[in-house]
């Protein structure tokens, strides 16, 4: 295991080297400039700004500093909050979306699960279609109309939950379910599906046939066998909450770094995008990690790959 | 808090009797009221919570480039000069300025007041900013505002040392000015926060993280920031006790919140979390009956620029005029804007000078080129295609991905297709996309705005001249070069002579088509009715609150 | 024991021709049918399926067929009937009538704007263009994004994710090494960076969809594939000596076909998601063309005031959506050998 951990942590820092490449020289392809006050400037006035910034310098040589800088830990200055290390940027404003993105992960898988399970034990009565139809409709509405369904209703007719900005638990209600809401379809489908599968399976019959009961073979063996295929689609679904969150933030005036994000890309704030493209690729590459070693865990079947060496 | 918990008992009973007895309204109406009664508790002590639409990026007034930042610095500090309504100008940390008879050198009489840390401010403090500022190893992307002082551009070129910038300190409370020419709106730029000072000992005390929180830094304004990460999307600041005029500002704390999008911020202005909120899209036009909704003028022109560059259609003067004359401005700016936005009438913004009581764009009007003539435009159209030697023309209408450019962009189409034999597409872009092609002269057509800096025509006017680099559709003109050069040159100190060259340039460019005017931007804004006495003023940081207040 | 059984004289008489077709008539033999006749034959049999399958079908017609034949022109600018709602002949329910409530009053919209004779089914937008001809079109342009994103999902993803899993061992690890790399750039990222430097459109939309959405196919498929191939039914076939094609083809495609697609159901709505949320960003489909994703955006903006602007598109991207799944959930039962009743 240890052997296991050892070399997927050397791959991480390979993709994270290569995600920084890549990334780099896309960003560099960009038209226009990083500088905030671009309008008004005249092209004599940029060369001059640039200049101080180290930004005509040749690509390939700023791409080395770039990494000389991260491999310290320095991950250059924003352009859009002027004097900001970008790493305290991020510090700041990676709390929020964590909690929500987790939340909306934990809240719509768990849910997903129940009702996914239930479906398929009550297969093709209504409560089947019920759970179908909550469920498809979980990925029928984006994101951002489901957040701004929620935001009216519950919110400023209702007045349940608050409109927008950021504070206590409270704050967090609707955001997480906007996002939370295709983690939970998805999860929903695919349990449902996999149980329906597993529930006709011969170990399963045997297993009834032996007298367990029925919680029994739900919980030991139809359930645990259909989470498997769930745990290879938690990785995807941590991107569909990453790229939910982008628009949601928004809408929700929330300080995160989805939305920092886009105004990054649509300012050309290069270091900004860097930093933040780091970020989102080492916690995905955390979740893909996790995801691996939980699948050779439910499943004995599948060894993982570093042990056999 | 116990008073407040009575309240909303006695809230639930009256409501809950009224409407229905469930569960789910019951709860409705307890969650309501809580967020109601903490919120007027609140607002009655003279706060007012205010939307920006973007986070604040710098409190740096030498870096500091956007709206956001020039709003929070203009409250917070205080240059020689203040402007006020309708861009009025009063003293600032000056009391009073001299301007000499060649317009080249301004004196102010500083009075005595101080940093909120206590410290004097004297002629020092503007010395070292405004050095600062120039200073090109600051890099600020406002430094050209600088240009008429004398030295700057040198020194932004690396050409001076930073000290022979025009601006001396003749004691504690005198600061001298040296310009390179006369200047008539000089003070309306000294009083805009790129001027502010900057407490010296302060600013190396801090080094690099100074101005980046609300904590390392000074303040000499009407109110001191009290809450700002840097990186924070709300921030809030106290009255200034410090401030020379601290008994008439009424108001104790301003919040700033920030809602990127339109929809929340008119429901956090309906729930109450806001006083103030801008609209936009279809939103203004629900509420053009309220008593709260108010329409605020911008200094700025939405128009399209035409690549004379690109093929000889553009080049041909009727072409240009036809495209002008297919757009009905009065139908856009009313039923499809409807946001306050008002039909340009010339290039410069109205209501930005004025002469002898009369507005710029009054002397300097060509009505026919901003008015709508679909049967000239088509019979202009069709001259055009004849001497270019084509039988129909197809384009590309570049413009911002924002609500409005796409408003724009399809509005202009829709309007141009009735000209016949022409094919229009139309390409959204983000805002940097858009301002790099149109910089390359990768475009046909492109909608630009323009955003006056200060309140003179020239803001505008100086765009245009063959070669400049703002001017994107290169359209050039002899007699429009010579009327902007006198401007600013020969002319500079003769006020009605000056006039006269900047209302003929206008009419020069209006006559050729040189550019295509479409609107002049307007805000439409929601007020509490409660809140009064804001200022607002149509160039630079807009909004000052040091008069405003909750009645 | 003169047990002598007496039997009836009639119960052995000479076969006939009826006889034996009667005796025929009792053998268990279902007519053959090959594979894709078995599960079109179940595919039939699920209504939802069924129903949904022609639902899609009466939605490509009607968005591609309004190239050819619209209400109105999806294009065309009346700014003087611009905001006017829904309002269909001969319903009088609020919301279909053509009345909208402004500043606290029901008024009606038509006859405020000048436009008593005229009805649009699904209203005007803020330019008073026809509202149902833009959902038609908008309809057309999300699913030819789609459609195309999700054949890239389907060829690339399947191959790689069944070759990776198939060969194991070292080529498995690079491949996944490849695929991991690629899943841990944030699609998003490498999305609105291709589309600003190609040019904001279609095209560009697609390729950057394209070229980020396969990997999930190809992760899941491999996931499945690791699985089926170390059960016996494969172990038989390696054994008989079966080429590695044929048994991907003949064993590992119809095992895996649940996962295709159902996943092709996910990626369906992943794009046409994929795209609304670029619009909402800004760097959508360009004006005055229209997607199911702008046309939402737009709606969104004014949904306080103008609600049907939202509820139309949403409406019919719901539909779509669950029409897409239904079939799906269908189709899975209908190829999968396992679930035969």
């Amino acid at each position: 295991m240890a052997k296991y951990l050892a070399k997927r942590i050397f791959y991480l820092i390979l993709t994270l080297f290569i995600v920084i490449t890549v990334t780099f020289f896309l960003m560099k392809l960009l038209p226009g400039t990083p500088l905030t006050n671009q309008a008004k400037l005249s092209k004599s006035q940029i060369h001059l700004i640039y200049e101080q910034y180290g930004l005509n310098k040749p690509v390939w040589q700023q791409y080395l500093l770039y990494l000389a800088g991260a491999v310290k830990g320095d991950f250059g200055t924003s352009f859009q909050f002027s004097d900001q290390p970008v790493s305290y940027l991020i510090s700041s404003r990676i709390g929020p979306s964590l909690q929500i993105g987790l939340q909306a992960m934990i809240v719509g898988v768990i849910l997903g699960v129940i009702i996914g399970a239930f479906g398929a034990m009550k297969q093709n009565t209504w409560v089947d279609t019920t759970t179908t139809v909550v469920s498809i409709l979980g990925i029928s509405i984006p994101s951002f109309v489901l957040a701004v369904l929620l935001q009216y209703y519950l919110g400023l007719k209702a007045g349940w939950f608050p409109i927008a900005e950021w504070g206590g638990f409270i704050y967090t209600v609707l955001p997480t379910l906007a996002l939370g809401a295709q983690p939970l379809a998805e999860s929903a489908r695919f349990v449902r599906t996999e149980m329906v599968d597993v529930l006709s399976s011969d170990y399963i019959e045997l297993a009834k046939a032996k007298g367990l009961s029925k919680t029994g073979v739900i919980y030991h063996h139809a359930l645990r066998n259909s989470l498997i295929p769930l745990i290879t689609i938690v990785g995807p679904l941590a991107v569909n909450i990453m790229t939910g969150s982008m628009v949601v933030e928004n809408i929700f005036s929330i300080p995160g770094i989805g939305e920092q994000f886009v105004k990054s890309v649509l300012t050309n704030d290069y270091p900004t995008i860097m930093g933040l493209t780091i970020v989102y690729s080492f916690m995905l590459c955390v979740v893909l990690l996790i995801t691996d070693i939980l699948y050779g865990i439910v499943d004995p079947r599948i060894r993982l790959t570093g042990k056999a060496n | 808090m116990l008073k407040q918990l009575r309240g909303v008992g006695i809230k639930m009973k009256i409501n809950s009797a009224v409407k229905l007895g469930t569960v789910a309204t019951f709860a409705a109406v307890l969650l309501a009221a809580c967020g109601s009664s903490s919120n007027s508790s609140e607002s009655s002590k003279q706060t007012l919570n205010w939307m920006e639409s973007s986070a604040l990026p710098s409190m740096d007034s030498s870096t500091a480039t956007d709206v956001v930042s020039g709003e929070t610095i203009n409250n917070t500090g205080e240059g020689l000069l203040r402007i006020g309504k309708n861009s009025s100008i009063h003293p600032g940390v000056a009391k009073s300025y001299k301007v000499s008879k060649d317009g080249k050198t301004y004196t102010f009489n500083l009075r005595k007041s101080n940093w909120s840390n206590g410290d004097k401010v004297t002629a020092k403090d503007f010395v070292y900013a405004w050095q600062r500022t120039v200073n090109p190893k600051t890099a600020s992307q406002y430094a050209y505002m600088y240009a008429q002082v004398k030295n700057a551009n040198a020194i932004m070129n690396k050409k001076k040392a930073v000290s022979t910038l025009g601006i001396k300190a003749v004691g504690d409370y005198k600061v001298v000015v040296t310009l390179t020419q006369a200047t008539s709106y000089f003070p309306s730029l000294v009083a805009s926060p790129m001027f502010f000072p900057q407490n010296e000992s302060v600013v190396q005390k801090y080094g690099k993280k100074y101005a980046t929180n609300a904590q390392d830094n000074v303040y000499n304004g009407p109110f001191k920031l009290t809450y700002w990460t840097g990186t924070s999307d709300n921030w809030s600041m106290s009255k200034n006790t410090k401030y020379w005029d601290a008994k008439n500002v009424k108001l104790k704390k301003v919040n700033f919140k920030t809602m990127k999008d339109p929809q929340t911020a008119l429901s956090q202005y309906q729930s109450g979390k806001l006083d103030a909120t801008y609209l936009s899209g279809q939103q203004p036009k629900n509420y053009k009956n309220s008593k709260q909704y108010v329409e605020r003028k911008s200094a700025s022109t939405f128009y399209i620029e035409l690549n004379e560059k690109k093929d000889s259609m553009m080049k041909n003067k009727k072409a240009r005029q036809a495209l002008s004359m297919a757009i009905n401005r009065n139908q856009f700016v009313n039923k499809v804007l409807q946001d306050g936005s008002t039909v340009s009438t010339g290039l410069v913004s109205t209501g930005l000078a004025e002469n002898k009581g009369k507005d710029f764009n009054t002397d300097a009007a060509v009505p026919s080129a901003t008015s709508y003539n679909l049967k000239k435009a088509k019979q202009l159209w069709k001259e055009a295609l004849k001497e270019t030697g084509r039988s129909s023309y197809s384009m590309t209408l570049t413009a911002d991905d924002t609500p409005a450019g796409k408003n724009s962009a399809e509005f202009i189409q829709s309007q141009w297709a009735k000209l016949g034999n022409i094919k229009v597409t139309n390409s959204n872009l983000p805002f940097k996309t858009r301002l790099a092609r149109s910089q390359s002269g990768d475009f046909d057509a492109v909608i630009s705005a323009w955003g006056a800096d200060f309140p003179d025509p020239i803001s505008f006017l100086s765009l245009f001249t063959s070669g400049n680099s703002y001017n994107n559709g290169k359209w050039s003109s002899k007699a429009y070069d010579t009327y902007v050069g006198d401007a600013t040159g020969k002319d500079a100190n003769n006020t009605s002579a000056r006039w006269n060259d900047l209302v003929n340039a206008q009419k020069t460019i209006l006559n050729e088509q040189g550019i295509i005017p479409v609107y002049q931007q307007g805000k439409a804004q929601l007020v509490k009715s409660k809140v009064q006495g804001l200022v607002y003023f149509p160039t630079g940081a807009n909004w000052d609150f040091s008069k405003a207040y909750i009645k | 024991m003169a047990d002598t059984v007496k039997l009836p004289e009639d119960s052995f008489k000479p076969i006939t021709s009826d006889d034996r077709a009667a005796l025929d008539s009792e053998k268990i033999a279902a007519p053959s049918l090959t594979f894709a006749q078995d599960a079109w034959r179940r595919l039939k049999k699920n209504k939802g399926a069924w129903v949904s399958l022609i639902v899609l079908v009466v939605i490509f017609i009607m968005a591609f067929g309004s190239i050819f034949v619209s209400p109105h022109d999806p294009n065309a600018v009346h700014p003087a009937y611009a905001n006017l709602p829904s309002k269909i002949p001969g319903i009088s329910i609020n919301g279909f009538n053509g009345t909208l409530v402004q500043a606290g009053e029901r008024i009606d919209a038509y006859k405020a704007a000048g436009a008593s004779g005229a009805h649009y089914i699904m209203g005007t937008d803020y330019l008073g263009r026809d509202l149902f001809s833009r959902v038609l079109y908008g309809t057309r342009i999300s699913l030819i994004i789609a459609l195309v994103a999700t054949l890239f999902d389907l060829t690339i993803g399947v191959t790689y994710g069944m070759f990776s899993g198939w060969k194991g061992g070292r080529i498995d690890t690079i491949m996944q090494r490849i695929i991991e790399i690629i899943l841990s750039i944030p699609n998003l990222v490498v999305i609105v960076l291709l589309i600003l430097i190609l040019k904001p459109g279609m095209a560009s939309i697609i390729i950057a969809i394209a070229l980020t959405s396969w990997v999930n196919m190809a992760r899941l498929v491999r996931a499945q594939t690791l699985e089926l191939k170390e059960q016996e039914f494969i172990l038989a076939a390696r054994t008989l000596g079966e080429r590695p094609i044929k048994i991907a083809f003949k064993h590992l495609l119809p095992n895996l076909s649940s996962v295709i697609i159902i996943n092709t159901m996910f990626t369906i709505p992943n794009a046409i998601f994929f795209e609304a949320t670029l619009s909402y960003i800004g760097i959508g489909i360009s004006s005055p063309q229209a997607s199911l994703g702008t046309l939402l955006n737009d709606g969104q903006k004014n949904f306080q005031f103008l609600p049907y602007q939202m509820w139309w598109p949403a409406l019919i991207l719901s539909i779509i959506m669950l029409a897409f799944n239904l079939l799906g959930d269908g189709l899975r039962d209908a190829f999968d050998p396992r679930t035969k009743e």
